[in-house]
């Protein structure tokens, strides 16, 4: 390695540390919080919009709301028809998307920079003017039922929800998936209280990025922003921790035409704030979040099981999951889910090398530019993500020495803290029929039919 | 709007025509550069003219077979170790196969340009044949075709769509081979295949990112103009017949909802029709106030319509991907496309919906150039597909050239009963348990 690197020792140091660009933070004085990120280049403007809540914000038996009612904000408002806005919107070659996650609602626009006003005032307008008319209410939520079938048709996308709903249970909010029955039951009356309560100033993050004249950006958001009623900011609920159940747990999902064998395997986590979040970042890129990943290498390289096996930490706001993901042909179910267990064992067995260790930091530090600073998009997505999980501005610029700084003692203490496998949970969606045996093998097993309604294995009705 | 290039190079800091750099390797490769130091990393990306064009039956899908075997092993750097020594140094990587073309994308920090062209160049001249790595790769391929196809309703219907439409051109098979051919490949098909695609003059390299041209071009020149040229893949003969009836095929399986996926022929990407096509697809399905959304999806009938074709060397397919709702009969959603289609024919586009479509494709024509990678591919595909990568920087104009009667011209051409194949997905009804 040394030797190339001697080479081009004109190109500067190795991993230079990344650095946020200049931006500024500004609180309205009804609680918006404003932040605007100038960069010349692509003559384009990326308005983000964060509201605080999202699904956590969702009644328990109205699943969805959230969601609902970001698809909803373009089809109809004060100013505009349903229609007209896309036909503006389209018609400026714009962009205009709103979803919500976990913990918030993100409408998320792009316009060229030189139809800034007009942008603005489109977005704004769906973001605080939406009327939600009650027959786009009624199209809309009979949609969503009828995508949920079009997901279960699909075993790689419908495994996740499955999974969602068993691991966490009804009682975190995680755990609530929406389906058929929570659709059901959300009303036009629902989405207008829910809209009033939580797109209000003390709850709003509005964030402006790319090509744009500041002083006039400034001015033109403040003033449509700063008219927005400051309400109350959304409560979160405190943090609900995710214990480890009492015993493995299984959950298998038939679907007789499948011929390959999709499964989770899942245990407690963490949060996106979690102090160990570095370390663990590190860990488990090196154990399932990259190509030559423990999980993958084993799996896929030295076996061909599978075409893809790989592990994920979810961060949000609260407590999430560690899970191993891959899929396999029916008749190897066995022996690839035995051989994750393998791996997930010898992690915590025989740890980590010094060398693994310094792979991974040149690895997670190589990519960072390209994912996190090289578009206005990007960077828009970093600030709203600060200011979502409470964090600053040092994630980013102090990010490489906080990986230098991780030693080994540290990464396997956090291997063996998180990488555990006692009471593990496996969700397996497949041919009942033929791997059912398998499925006991793991633990007390739960079943249920994809083409169901319903996630949870309770509310097949 | 008007002048998408134009305003790119008055912002300063963009690929403007005058910052590629390109040049020809003694051993025919062709290398094309742009310089870009805003973050430290590169894009390297390689186009071999080599796909499932150039396949035969029984050995279909070996070119992306071929794809996953350059990552096990060559003669300096064996099995793992590209993969490996790449992420050590921070890069990564990956692949895609194509009817026309196999594309391999680095991705890596500027430090690590020198060892990228050496393992690069190993693999290129000297790819090992591991008959213990062919096996297990042949299970990863076997397992991508299960995810993709067997257990894709969308993936299925696509396979089986296009091998209708074409009955004699090899874009009758698919990318990933059928079946019983990723079960045969042989030691002799990866040979064969390497010798008759692999060649440096039948290569284009795409350097985008944190480089200098002039030290691109003393790498390429140690490690990538010693590989000798070699006589390129023979041309493709076999020319799709006139199709001369509607086509009508049918695939049934358990399923809750139906998929329709509507063809036409439509020519090459060189073809003055095609920026044409580009903007009748953009018409027909580009954002919620396009002509398939409102009348298909707003309008109650369908989940998701959409409307397009990617670029192809050789004539190829204008497809409509239609998934019905629940209960709403396969033929008024087709009714529904055929009546838009035939509007198309009949009345000319209004001016304000062709200023729109044109808006939208110049913007997206702009997203396309907010990363390096996207910048690369950009480069390396209109290089490949429209014969010169600086036509890219004309692609405003063919957009803004396009007519409303062009418009109706072209869609007289081919949206019409003669040229179409339909396929739907009829979801087979559960059987009832005695």
């Amino acid at each position: 390695m040394k030797r190339f690197l001697l080479a081009l020792a004109l190109c500067g140091a190795l991993a230079a540390q990344v650095k946020l660009p200049p931006y500024t933070r500004e609180v309205l004085p009804n609680g918006t919080v404003m932040y605007f990120m100038q960069r010349a280049g692509i003559p384009l403007v990326r308005f983000l919009v964060v509201v605080k809540g999202g699904s956590e914000a969702d009644p328990a038996d109205r699943t969805g709301l959230a969601s609902v009612t970001a698809e909803l904000l373009r089809r109809g408002m004060s100013q505009y028809t349903a229609a007209q806005f896309s036909e503006e919107v389209d018609g400026l070659g714009g962009t205009f998307n709103a979803n919500a996650d976990e913990q918030s609602t993100t409408i998320s626009a792009e316009f060229l920079s030189k139809d800034f006003d007009r942008g603005l005032a489109l977005v704004s307008e769906a973001v605080l003017h939406p009327t939600f008319p009650d027959d786009e209410v009624r199209k809309t939520v009979a949609r969503r039922v009828d995508s949920l079938k079009s997901t279960k048709d699909a075993p790689g996308a419908a495994i996740r929800p499955f999974y969602q709903t068993f691991f966490f249970g009804s009682a975190h909010p995680y755990g609530r998936v929406a389906d058929e029955a929570s659709y059901d039951r959300i009303r036009r009356a629902e989405i207008v209280e829910d809209h009033k309560r939580l797109f209000v100033g003390k709850n709003l993050v509005v964030i402006v990025a790319g090509d744009f004249e500041p002083a006039a950006a400034k001015a033109s958001v403040s003033k449509t922003f700063g008219a927005v009623p400051a309400g109350e900011p959304f409560h979160f609920r405190a943090a609900a921790s995710v214990p480890r159940p009492a015993s493995t747990r299984v959950l298998l999902i038939d679907k007789p035409d499948a011929t390959q064998t999709y499964f989770v395997i899942a245990q407690p986590g963490v949060r996106r704030s979690t102090p160990d979040r570095v370390p663990l970042i590190l860990v488990n890129t090196l154990f399932g979040g990259r190509f030559t990943s423990m999980i993958n290498d084993a799996l896929r390289v030295n076996s061909g099981l599978t075409y893809g096996a790989s592990s994920a930490v979810q961060m949000g706001r609260l407590d999430g999951a560690i899970t191993i993901n891959s899929y396999t042909k029916t008749d190897t179910t066995e022996k690839t889910i035995d051989m994750a267990l393998d791996v997930l064992k010898s992690l915590g067995d025989k740890g980590l090398t010094a060398d693994q260790l310094a792979s991974v930091k040149a690895y997670v530090k190589g990519e960072y530019p390209t994912r996190t600073v090289q578009t206005a998009d990007q960077i828009a997505s970093v600030l709203a993500e600060m200011e979502l999980y409470g964090l600053d501005r040092d994630e980013v610029d102090q990010y490489f020495s906080r990986i230098d700084a991780v030693t080994l003692d540290q990464a396997n203490a956090v291997a063996r803290k998180y990488y555990r496998t006692d009471n593990l949970t496996f969700v397996l969606l497949g041919n009942a029929a033929k791997i059912r045996d398998v499925a006991k093998k793991y633990g007390a097993v739960t079943e249920k039919e994809a083409k169901l309604p319903g996630w949870a294995p309770a509310s097949s009705q | 709007m008007r002048i998408l290039w134009a305003s790119l190079l008055l912002a300063g800091c963009l690929m403007g025509r005058e910052d590629i750099k390109t040049q020809t390797l003694a051993n025919g490769m062709k290398v094309i550069v742009e310089e870009d130091h805003a973050i430290p990393n590169v894009a390297m990306y390689f186009f071999y003219k080599v796909g499932s064009r150039n396949e035969h039956v029984g050995a279909t899908g070996v070119s992306h077979f071929f794809e996953h075997m350059m990552f096990n092993g060559a003669k300096k750097y064996g099995p793992k170790e590209f993969d490996r020594n790449m992420e050590r140094n921070g890069g990564s990587n990956n692949a895609y196969t194509s009817n026309d073309v196999t594309v391999y994308t680095d991705w890596f920090p500027s430090s690590a340009l020198e060892l990228m062209f050496d393992m690069e160049a190993d693999r290129i001249g000297d790819l090992a044949f591991d008959p213990k790595m062919i096996e297990s790769e042949r299970g990863v391929v076997y397992s991508e075709r299960r995810s993709s196809v067997d257990n894709n309703n969308f993936g299925l219907l696509d396979e089986l769509a296009e091998a209708a439409a074409f009955e004699a051109h090899p874009y009758h098979w698919p990318v990933l081979g059928w079946p019983s051919d990723i079960e045969s490949w042989t030691m002799q098909d990866l040979k064969s295949h390497w010798n008759m695609g692999y060649a440096p003059n039948n290569c284009v390299m795409v350097i985008v990112g944190d480089v200098n041209f002039d030290q691109v071009m003393a790498l390429s020149k140690k490690f990538l103009e010693p590989i000798p040229r070699r006589d390129p893949p023979p041309p493709v003969r076999t020319k799709e017949p006139e199709q001369l009836g509607e086509r009508r095929v049918t695939l049934s399986k358990p399923a809750q909802l139906p998929i329709q996926m509507i063809l036409y022929h439509i020519p090459d990407s060189r073809d003055p029709d095609s920026p044409v096509l580009d903007v009748i697809s953009t018409i027909l399905s580009a954002g919620q106030s396009s002509r398939l959304y409102t009348q298909l999806v707003d309008s109650q009938l369908a989940i998701s319509a959409n409307g397009g074709f990617g670029e192809a060397l050789d004539p190829t397919l204008f497809q409509i991907t239609i998934q019905p709702r629940s209960g709403v009969d396969t033929a008024v959603t087709e009714k529904v496309l055929f009546e838009q289609l035939t509007k198309l024919q009949t009345d000319l586009v209004p001016d304000a919906e062709l200023r729109k479509a044109k808006n939208q494709r110049l913007a997206g024509l702009y997203r396309r150039l907010k990363t390096i990678e996207g910048r690369a591919n950009l480069l390396g595909t209109y290089e490949v597909f429209m014969g010169d990568y600086s036509k890219a920087f004309d692609e405003d104009k063919r957009v803004e050239a396009v007519t409303a009667a062009d418009i109706q011209r072209v869609a007289k051409k081919y949206f019409t009963a003669k040229n179409r194949t339909v396929a739907t997905l009829v979801p087979e009804k559960p059987e009832v348990k005695p």
